[in-house]
């Protein structure tokens, strides 16, 4: 097995995916690495399309039938030190490995949870699926969570989930996420069904627990603001590829792909919501045929004549800050006509 | 019928365990057991009185049917065998409809359904005391059967779509589900039990065979199965079909709910999952359709029981038909309608059990 980092939980090398359709092959992951810190936030920000839930499925092995991973490897670190190929687990090691190593909050489940069962019949499932069936120890640490998550924990705990509210629920799925104390949880678009005022209790609420259990977050969120309230990691995906990865202060005022340049240069300074990933000139690219050299080149202000031919790849230019692009220098320039 | 559903727990003020209980259980009496109860006693004096005068309409009276009867037999006159029967019964063919009606409802508030016409002395009651466990044996024995069986092949299609399974298990389904139950019964009788000789029909008569004494020992319950299996074979292969099919697409759109995807991200095992998270809520709807499929089985009963001459309540009706015996009609449809509401009742308060969205207000 590849050898890891000490301080490394997961690591993703060079991971292709395809969707097998009627059309072609959509080409959803394209060559993407990756490390992800003991304790560290990652957010995966990106148009819709681009390919950050079909990345984050593939750490559980949670894909769709038609997809495939056509090359790579997830290493992940338990805290034995141990390593592990994700990828090669066996039916059972996976079923293991899924919520009591990694917890996955799905993007869009309204109904994550079963309407026919109590909520504390759901907890205990969860628990004894793992080998943990002292329903009374696996009610106290619910119940614990549960008031860490800001519920009324005794009522939720023996509530139906129909007698939950939507962001009540969403809260109840994050306590449910860390019963068995993962290492990683992934949350995809965590809050995008919710209102606003909903979404920042859930923020603050993840921020809380995060300081309190100490566990990775891969958080995908196409909410600028709350991406970089969440995360210390940020990195842009773009057709399918990692295109910048960097500290978050770096990513947000230093960003080096014109492509995050102009995410940001589209957020309003002030603190508001605004769908902002949609603002950015022309299409996001069709991932069956994408275009050539630079896939970004179509839409690039910074363009020049090399783009539509040769890749760039991720180059490291400020120590984690890693950029891919022939045109660096140009978006810094820009910048500091900006300011 | 509670008109709001439960409060969401965040709007509600803190009370006890016991109180909310207690509180739950007075609004479900209050508003539950009673509508279904009225609910029911009207359903059965509506179809009661309904097929009261259907009875009635029907071509000949019991007199006129056990008059034609002796004329060809006894070459009697008319008037002679008229006075013979007419004394021996205790019907007045002459008195108005209204009134016989009145005289039925009058005594029915009073739980007496009366004697029969045909056998003076014998008291209806007791005839359906006699007849009416079979019949529910024979026709709960073939739905559950067909019920579980039916969840079981629906869930395996919806697991294995697009499999050789499935594709054959669905042809198999829209095949038996296609042929109507008293022509499966004739099919039985005829190609198993004529052409390939399993079983003699006329053995079968009845529900037990004479010899045996009635109690918990082998050679009755024996029996008692032997004779009640072709009805009971007849009855799953009419309605399986449509278990299969039902619980299959109830399956396949359970499937693709959020929950099922988030518990095998939760690791659970799959023996839990295809049980407490998938079945239990494709069964749900199947669970309606069981209250209908309860009255039309009850219904084509009476057919399935006359071709495999199967001494149940339908094979009763049908000889009170045949001599047009009117106080045991109306006491076997009572009963049948009676029968019909409450397994209805039943699986409404099953299906309560089952879905806790409808528990409180009693609707889905
Ligand atoms: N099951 C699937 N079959 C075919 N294409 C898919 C499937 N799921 C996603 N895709 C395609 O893969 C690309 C990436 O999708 P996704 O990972 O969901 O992006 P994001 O989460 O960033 O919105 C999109 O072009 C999408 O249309
Ligand atoms: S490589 Fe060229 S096209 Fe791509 S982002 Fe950089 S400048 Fe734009
Ligand atoms: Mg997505």
């Amino acid at each position: 097995m590849g050898k890891m980092k000490d301080d490394v939980v997961l690591q993703v090398d060079d991971l292709s995916i395809v969707y097998h359709t009627i059309r072609g092959d959509v080409k959803a992951t394209n060559n993407v690495s990756f490390e992800l810190r003991k304790g560290e936030a990652m957010a995966l920000i990106g148009e819709s399309g681009s390919g950050k839930t079909t990345i984050s499925l593939s750490l559980i092995r949670k894909l769709p039938k038609n997809a495939e991973v056509t090359q790579g490897q997830v290493l992940y670190q338990r805290e034995n030190g141990e390593v592990q190929d994700i990828l090669q687990l066996s039916n059972r090691q996976l079923r293991e490995f899924r919520w009591q190593d990694c917890a996955m909050v799905f993007q869009g489940a309204q109904n994550a949870f079963n309407p026919v069962l109590k909520v504390s019949k759901q907890f205990e499932d969860t628990a004894r699926a793992h080998g943990w069936s002292d329903k009374k120890a696996v009610r106290q640490r619910s119940l614990e969570l549960l008031k860490l998550v800001r519920l009324d924990p005794e009522r939720v705990y023996d509530a139906y989930p129909h007698e939950l509210s939507g962001g009540m629920k969403q809260r109840t799925l994050l306590a449910l996420s860390v019963l068995l104390s993962p290492q990683i949880v992934i949350l995809d678009e965590p809050t995008t069904a919710l209102d606003i005022l909903t979404q920042r209790a859930i923020i603050d609420v993840l921020n809380d627990m995060q300081e309190k259990l100490n566990f990775s977050i891969i958080f995908i969120s196409h909410d600028l603001s709350l991406a970089a309230e969440m995360a210390d990691v940020v990195a842009t995906v773009y057709a399918g590829e990692i295109i910048e990865i960097g500290p978050v202060n770096d990513m947000f005022y230093e960003s080096l792909h014109p492509y995050t340049f102009g995410l940001l240069a589209a957020v309003p300074k002030l603190d508001h919501e605004q769908d902002v990933l949609t603002s950015i000139k022309g299409t996001p690219p069709n991932l069956i045929n994408p275009p050539s050299g630079c896939k970004f080149h179509p839409r690039c202000r910074f363009v020049l004549d090399r783009c539509n031919v040769d890749v760039p790849a991720l180059t490291e230019d400020l120590g984690s800050h890693l950029a891919a692009c022939w045109n660096k220098e140009a978006v810094v320039e820009a910048r500091k006509e900006q300011v | 019928m509670v008109s709001q559903t439960s409060p969401m727990l965040e709007d509600a003020k803190p009370e006890s365990a016991t109180e909310r209980i207690i509180e739950r259980a007075m609004k479900i009496y209050q508003n539950y057991i009673l509508r279904v109860l009225l609910q029911a006693v009207l359903t059965v004096w509506a179809v009661t009185s309904f097929t009261f005068i259907l009875i009635r309409l029907m071509p000949g009276n019991p007199i006129d049917v056990l008059v034609e009867q002796i004329l060809v037999q006894e070459g009697i006159s008319y008037e002679e065998a008229y006075a013979r029967v007419a004394s021996s019964f205790q019907f007045d063919p002459d008195a108005s409809t209204l009134d016989q009606y009145l005289d039925w409802l009058g005594d029915l508030i009073r739980f007496d359904l009366g004697e029969s016409i045909t056998s003076p002395g014998t008291k209806v009651i007791d005839e359906i005391a006699r007849f009416l466990p079979w019949t529910v044996f024979a026709v709960g024995a073939g739905l559950l059967i067909s019920f579980i069986l039916g969840i079981v092949l629906g869930m395996a299609m919806a697991y294995y779509r697009n499999s050789p399974l499935d594709h054959l298990l669905s042809l198999f389904a829209s095949f038996i589900t296609g042929i109507p139950n008293y022509i499966w019964g004739l099919l039985i009788v005829i190609i198993l039990g004529i052409q390939f000789g399993l079983f003699n029909v006329g053995q079968l008569r009845g529900t037990y065979a004479s010899d045996v004494e009635i109690g918990f020992n082998y050679p009755f319950i024996s029996s008692a199965l032997a004779h009640a299996a072709l009805p009971i074979i007849t009855y799953v292969i009419s309605t399986l079909g449509g278990w299969m099919l039902n619980m299959k697409s109830s399956t396949m759109s359970v499937l693709n709910e959020d929950y099922v995807n988030v518990a095998e991200a939760r690791g659970l095992r799959d023996s839990r999952i295809i049980s407490a998270y998938v079945g239990r809520n494709a069964m749900l709807p199947l669970f309606t359709q069981l209250t209908i499929s309860i009255g039309f089985v009850l219904g084509s009963g009476v057919v399935i029981e006359e071709i495999f001459v199967y001494w149940g309540l339908g094979h009763y009706l049908f000889a009170s038909i045949t001599t047009r015996d009117y106080t045991s009609m109306q006491g076997v449809f009572l009963i049948l309608t009676m029968t019909v509401v409450m397994a209805n009742v039943l699986a409404d308060l099953g299906y309560g059990l089952l879905d806790p969205r409808v528990r409180v207000s009693g609707e889905k």
